[in-house]
């Protein structure tokens, strides 16, 4: 009875302060967005990386010119430097069907005659801290031209990584404080008709549970609505941006996160976060009035 | 049922608003409170339901000790007594039947009682056929009226009033006495802060006059609308 009755008041709150509710929504929700977008960004990265620095693998490209026979002899070589642990033939006609896959559609715009690519060797190493050595002991072959590994993409995107956290905190941060500014505004406006209500709530005998329940119940509403639309447009744009980034690089397409794989994650995070957000906001905004005591009756 | 024994009260700021009180007001009463602006009156009402704490001395009202009471009891406190302000303090957006419910729904009464309940007070202070009206829909006296019922809905042991007359016209000021006097009547406590001088006269009962934080004086005076009215209805049996 009771409870249902403080519900109802919640709801009631968000109406008839609709235009600050609105407000609140706008505010959460772009601060939900940015922060979503971050985050995603930040999960696909991340996926990439784990994904293109798949394993410790080497690869040594042999010179171009080397014929399939002479590069199979090579790879004794390598089976006598003892920090290899495994390694496998990687033929041209191999790396060229990758690349295709890969790049997609730059591929096709920057095709010309002929592969290419050299023959190469995909090589394990056993001990990754005698990295070094290894390399340049592979370097010392004859008929080896490069030794890459897969790593420097990998730090790369790590780097991008880093860099997309780095903006995307200050961004969160900076917008943070926007909302907090806005709200502390919102409240301070309609501070008036809060602290009427909440001093005629005191004199008539109100605990400051019975207070605080409404407004943390219009808090958790309008955090909750926030989130689940942050959600809905980040779900809504996440499959057009993908396709547009995997339009431009290929791999992005298969080494991200599909819509479907990020939407409930998404919709239960953002909620969650939302909902705290209200929480923590609605209590710290009726704390003020509820902690104080001398002047919150007869003085008001 | 109030007791207070060497009240003083020292604001923050220094301000000495009331020196060494000591009375008693017993359950029945009927009071006024009068004296020159500042000199206490409201801080009195203040301390008596615990919106501020005395700086010495001893409280008791309504068997809780206002010197040690727990923070979280003050609301339970105040259940035992209908404040009644100046200003009115009814909420906007809440008609008058929902305005006087407040009172219970605050406290978590069953909406049947309520229903009962607020039909019958609305009724004793004549706004019967006006429960869906909104504040800014009735006059002064109407408003004050709602307050009233208010106050009144959760059946207190006392009513506080600090100037209730003091916003509406003087002939209205009248049917607001008179209406605390019915419900002094009926066994409630009812103490009353007013600058109206004309209406302490009229009314008469309990008057307390403080003066520049202490009680000047404490007397009783003939209560002619009690006397009256009790006449009247012994009259009628
Ligand atoms: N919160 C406060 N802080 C500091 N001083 C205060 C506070 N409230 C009241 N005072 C001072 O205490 C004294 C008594 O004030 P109080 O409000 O009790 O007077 P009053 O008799 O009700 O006056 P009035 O008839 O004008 O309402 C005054 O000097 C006033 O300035
Ligand atoms: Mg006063």
């Amino acid at each position: 009875m009771k409870i249902f009755y403080l519900i109802k008041e919640g709801f009631k709150n968000i109406w008839t302060n609709r235009m600050m509710s609105l407000a609140s929504v706008i505010v959460l929700v772009s601060c939900l967005i940015i922060t979503g977008a971050a985050s995603l960004i930040s999960v696909n990265v991340t996926s990439l990386i784990s994904k293109i620095g798949d394993d410790d693998q080497i690869t040594v490209y042999l010179d171009y010119e080397m014929n399939d026979l002479d590069s199979i002899k090579l790879g004794q070589q390598l089976g006598r430097i003892s920090n290899i642990d495994s390694y496998s033939f990687y033929s041209r006609d191999e790396a060229i069907q990758k690349y295709k896959e890969v790049l997609g559609n730059i591929y096709e715009s920057m095709q010309d005659d002929g592969n290419p690519f050299g023959n190469a060797y995909k090589v394990k190493l056993k001990d990754l801290s005698k990295y070094k050595q290894t390399v340049d002991r592979i370097k010392k072959i004859k008929g080896v031209t490069s030794v890459s590994d897969r790593s420097d993409i990998a730090n790369k995107l790590t780097k991008l990584n880093y860099f997309v956290t780095i903006v995307g905190s200050w961004v969160v941060l900076i917008l943070a404080l926007v909302t907090l500014f806005i709200i502390s505004n919102t409240i301070k406006m309609t501070m008036y008709s809060r602290g009427h209500e909440i001093s005629i709530m005191k004199s008539v005998g109100a605990t400051n549970s019975f207070i605080r329940v409404p407004f943390i119940i219009e808090a958790m509403v309008i955090g909750l609505l926030s989130g689940v639309i942050s959600a809905g447009v980040i779900c809504a744009v996440y499959t057009p941006v993908r396709d547009m980034t995997s339009g431009i690089i290929g791999f992005i397409g298969e080494s991200t996160f599909t819509v479907e794989q990020i939407m409930i994650p998404t919709f239960i995070v953002m909620s969650v976060i939302g909902l705290l957000i209200g929480i923590i906001g609605g209590y710290i905004s009726i704390a003020r009035y509820l902690r104080k005591e001398g002047g919150d009756i007869l003085d008001w | 049922m109030i007791h207070l024994e060497n009240v003083s009260k020292v604001y923050p700021n220094g301000t000495e608003a009331l020196k060494n009180i000591s009375l008693d007001i017993n359950k029945g009463e009927f009071v006024f409170i009068v004296g020159p602006s500042g000199a206490g009156k409201s801080t009195f009402l203040k301390l008596l339901i615990r919106e501020e704490k005395a700086s010495f001395g001893k409280i008791k009202v309504s068997g809780y000790d206002l010197m040690k009471i727990r923070r979280r009891k003050i609301p339970y406190l105040r259940r035992k007594m209908g404040i009644v302000f100046q200003d009115f303090r009814l909420i906007a957006k809440m008609n008058v039947y929902d305005n006087t419910a407040f009172a219970m729904r605050v406290i978590g009464s069953p909406e049947r009682a309520i229903k009962k309940r607020v039909k019958e007070v609305l009724r004793q202070v004549g706004l019967e056929g006006k429960e869906k009206r909104k504040p800014g829909e009735i006059s002064g006296g109407e408003q004050q009226r709602v307050s009233l019922a208010r106050a009144l809905v959760n059946k207190p042991e006392m009513i506080i009033a600090d100037e209730p007359t003091g916003n509406i016209d003087p002939e209205l000021s009248f049917d607001i006495m008179k209406l605390l006097v019915d419900i002094n009547k009926a066994g409630t406590t009812v103490i009353i802060v007013t600058h109206e001088h004309e209406l302490v006269k009229e009314f008469g009962g309990r008057i307390i006059t403080i003066e520049d934080g202490e009680i000047k004086s404490d007397e009783n005076y003939p209560t002619k609308y009690h006397n009256k009215k009790t006449e009247t209805e012994e009259d009628k049996k």
